[in-house]
């Protein structure tokens, strides 16, 4: 869907290349998250995919198709963009902002007002309330859901968010993002977001590509990052959180093998995670069910609790290491 | 009360020429406005988007804004001539710069954030512009608009200078003959508009807060609006072109007595005196006010024409002193009597030529004909006190005032500082009487005329006769004033009225009588 080849930029003002020979391909429907602290190219990185910069050499394909061979405005049309501080038009009403892009691309007035409500309703802006409002009379989170609304109301099959939820209050960021992942209309998108991020970067990121002075140090799942990392930077870049990115990296289905068996006699608990569930949420949950859960691995049915899960993830750890 | 009810009868009785007046005013604001907002947006986002070509334009922009506003009206001159023209190209100049320079800003401190996502969004250039960054830029870009009206609306008072119209005619006029009335009626109206206008714009800018495209369009609208009250003077009457200073259009002993007593019907329009000349000697006017004495009649090979009915009352040049400065220092009066009867009309004109045309110093000017009459003496200490000599703005001020400075240095104990330049007979006359200085130069019919006003039986009474004016003014001033008139210095320096020795020759015009024949 969106492929980089050798792509290699550098800025007039500055000596080193702020992007140096960055390769990735993301395929259709995943979300690739460009991971990195700032001044490593990642924003440059992105902004590349829809031509705000253009790169000094390398190519860069969307849809099959290399972007400098495609006319900027009509490419542009045809992928979201979210911005870190939301970049709403301040004298455009919320649903002028929304619609910029239908608009631009002359669709009816009556096909533009419908589309403007369905994607507010959506993301919980009652439209007759907020319709009109102008942006400076909504809260930080509502403006960042405009900017969501307004990169996907053209329905674009490629979205590119840059630190979309960077500027908001970390209370209102978890809840934001909770809906952004919970929504139906980025099913089937081609999304690359940018963040520094990392827990965010592992709840979000189908795989991972962590940057470093424009360069792309290892691209991969979060799992893979976390315990295949391909450089010291890598290693040390999750070492702060890394018991807290290897529950978020695993599913119970990667310690399947480490749960202890469970008794025959067992009762049967009503809560039931499937297997796909992180080990993270699967805590969590587990908080909230006086410590006991069903699994369902499809093939058998497990019962386990936080100590167990605990248990089963150590000794995977412990002999992961041994292999090493 | 009294002079509030005269000055409410003066408004009465011009409302038509102070209608007028101020729809060339609002014409002469505008239409330079409008010019300057057609040219200067564009610029603005110009070098908004070439950021290399910014410096150089706001530059040039700058310097233009720097030149005196008499001075640019008088480079135009020879370029596009007098009236409307000049003072149009001249006013835009000045509106140029807020213009150019408030776009620039404006765009230049959009959000880059917002430019970002709107390109990102897919705008073109174009859409980023007109939906983006000039809506955006508008509350900046209007504040620009409203500080060129307010200037233009100031500098437009300029205008009467080149015979361009206007409220200027009012106020200069009202100055030139001390007359309060006929200054507050071009000075209030002027400063009405600045702050009507400038209320309007504010209103504009408030209304685009809530919706940015509104102004866009209205703004055009309301310039054009404005801009159509201009209507060019209707030229009426003879073939020959008038030029009159504001002073002389509003005398008895000028443009009202060539009317009643030579019954003239000139085309005349109203002009700075500094420039007139220049105007007569490039052919964009006929005749012109001028005085005898004025250097610029011999630069400019002008001919004085005769005033054969005798409508221009004497006008003989004599310091006036306060009589409290002279009772102080005794030996102040012999100093500067040393120049009386020094100088006749035709000495004067010739040191006027040199100061005014061959731009030689006034103090040299004055020095080498001290120097040449062997009147001349080194300083001595000025240990004594100050005297303050003051002078008006036209040329034979600056070379007396530089004489008697002289003359009081070397032969008393004085220090003399000049005050030169201090524009015309009011302005003068009431530092004078305020003793912000100690004496001027000043002419008897001036005295007479413009000073006291004396009532017009009394002026009838003495006018032909110059002996009788000088006694006239010397009693009433002491009486009135405390201020002493001493010696005259020798020459009349009379108004006159003079055209190009070629086309006076051609048309065989030598007294004012003979324009009469010549208007047919």
């Amino acid at each position: 869907m969106i492929k980089l080849e050798h792509v290699y930029k550098r800025f007039n003002t500055q000596q080193e290349p702020a992007v140096a020979d960055v390769s990735f391909e993301v395929h259709p429907g995943e979300t690739l998250v460009l991971l990195g602290t700032s001044g490593s190219g990642k924003t440059t990185t992105l902004r590349m995919i829809n031509r705000l910069v253009t790169p000094d050499s390398g190519q860069i394909y969307v849809n099959g198709r290399a972007v400098q061979e495609q006319h900027p405005e009509t490419l542009r049309r045809s992928i979201g963009y979210v911005l870190q501080d939301n970049g709403l038009f301040p004298h455009y009403t919320v649903a002028e902002n929304i619609g910029v892009v239908p608009a631009l691309l002359e669709w009816d007035k009556a096909r533009i007002a419908d589309r403007t409500d369905t994607l507010m309703e959506k993301l919980h802006l009652p439209p007759a309330q907020y319709r009109d409002a102008y942006p400076a009379q909504l809260s930080g989170g509502q403006q960042q859901r405009v900017g969501l609304a307004r990169a996907l109301a053209a329905d674009p099959p490629v979205l590119l968010m840059d630190e979309p939820f960077g500027a908001l209050d970390p209370v209102t960021r978890a809840s934001v993002r909770r809906e952004f992942q919970a929504l139906d209309e980025l099913q089937n998108k081609t999304v690359v977001i940018v963040t520094h991020d990392v827990q965010e970067a592992f709840e979000l990121g189908t795989r991972i590509g962590l940057m470093d002075s424009g360069r792309l140090q290892q691209l991969g799942t979060p799992a893979e990052l976390l315990f295949t990392p391909a450089n010291d930077f890598v290693r040390a870049f999750f070492r702060e959180h890394h018991l807290l990115l290897e529950l978020k990296a695993l599913t119970l289905a990667d310690i399947k093998a480490y749960l202890p068996p469970t008794a025959e006699d067992d009762s049967y608990q009503a809560h039931v995670l499937p297997g796909t569930t992180s080990c993270w949420d699967a805590l969590q949950a587990a908080m909230n069910t006086e410590g006991v859960l069903s699994v369902d691995f499809s093939t058998e049915v497990f019962t386990m609790d936080s100590k167990s899960l605990m248990t089963a993830l150590s000794s995977r750890k412990h002999e992961a290491s041994n292999k090493q | 009360m009294e002079s509030q009810q005269s000055f409410f009868d003066f408004i009465q009785q011009q409302s038509g020429k102070l209608l007028e007046q101020t729809l060339q005013h609002i014409g002469l604001t505008f239409i330079s406005l409008l010019i300057a907002v057609l040219i200067g947006v564009p610029l603005g986002i110009l070098i908004s988007r070439k950021r290399g070509l910014a410096a150089p334009v706001l530059g040039m922009a700058g310097v233009l804004q720097t030149i005196p506003s008499i001075a640019l009206l008088g480079f135009m001159i020879p370029l596009l001539g007098i009236g409307p023209k000049p003072a149009i190209v001249a006013l835009f100049l000045y509106a140029l710069l807020p213009i150019i320079r408030n776009t620039y800003t404006g765009i230049k401190e959009v959000d880059p954030a917002m430019t970002a996502a709107a390109t990102g969004m897919g705008m073109s250039r174009r859409q980023l512009l007109y939906r983006i960054q000039l809506p955006l830029a508008m509350p900046v870009l209007l504040a620009g608009i409203r500080t060129a009206t307010v200037i233009n609306v100031g500098v437009a008072t300029l205008a009467a200078y080149i015979a361009a119209g206007g409220l200027g005619e009012f106020i200069f006029g009202g100055i030139a003959l001390n007359n309060t009335h006929m200054i507050l009626a071009g000075a209030i109206p002027a400063a009405l508009l600045a702050i009507l206008f400038d209320g309007l714009l504010s209103l504009l800018q408030r209304v685009q807060l809530r919706k940015a495209r509104m102004p866009l369009y209205a703004l055009p609208l309301l310039l054009l609006l404005l801009s159509s009250f201009y209507l060019l003077p209707a030229a009426t009457g003879g073939r020959l072109l008038a030029g009159f200073t504001p002073e002389f259009m509003g005398r008895r002993d000028g443009y009202l007595g060539l009317k009643h007593v030579y019954g003239l019907r000139l085309r005349t329009v109203v002009i700075n005196d500094m420039i007139m000349y220049k105007a007569a000697y490039e052919k964009k006017l006929d005749l012109i006010s001028g005085s005898s004495t004025d250097g610029r009649v011999k630069a400019f090979d002008l001919v004085v024409l005769d005033d054969d009915k005798h409508i221009f009352p004497p006008y003989y040049a004599a310091p006036i002193v306060r009589q409290a400065t002279l009772d102080q220092y005794p030996e102040l009066a012999p100093a500067l009597n040393r120049l009386s009867g020094m100088i006749n009309d035709s000495i004067m004109t010739e040191l006027n030529y040199r100061v005014d045309y061959l731009k030689q110093d006034p103090a040299a000017v004055a020095r080498d004909f001290l120097a040449a009459k062997g009147l001349w003496q080194p300083p001595k200490d000025g240990s004594k006190g100050v005297v303050r000599i003051g002078s008006k703005i036209f040329g034979d001020g600056y070379i007396l005032a530089n004489m008697y400075k002289m003359l009081v240095e070397g032969y008393t104990d004085l220090q003399a500082v000049t005050k030169t330049g201090l524009g015309g007979t009011r302005i003068c006359f009431d530092a004078l009487v305020n003793g912000q200085i100690d004496l001027y130069p000043e002419y008897t019919g001036t005295g007479l005329l413009v000073i006291l006003q004396e009532p017009q039986a009394v002026i009838d009474s003495l006018i032909s006769d110059p002996q009788k004016v000088y006694a006239h003014v010397q009693r009433a001033f002491a009486a009135r004033y405390g201020i002493r008139w001493l010696p005259p210095i020798g020459f009349n320096n009379t108004y006159a009225l003079m055209m190009r020795r070629q086309q006076a020759s051609e048309l065989h015009i030598k007294k004012i009588s003979d324009l009469k024949d010549a208007e047919r």
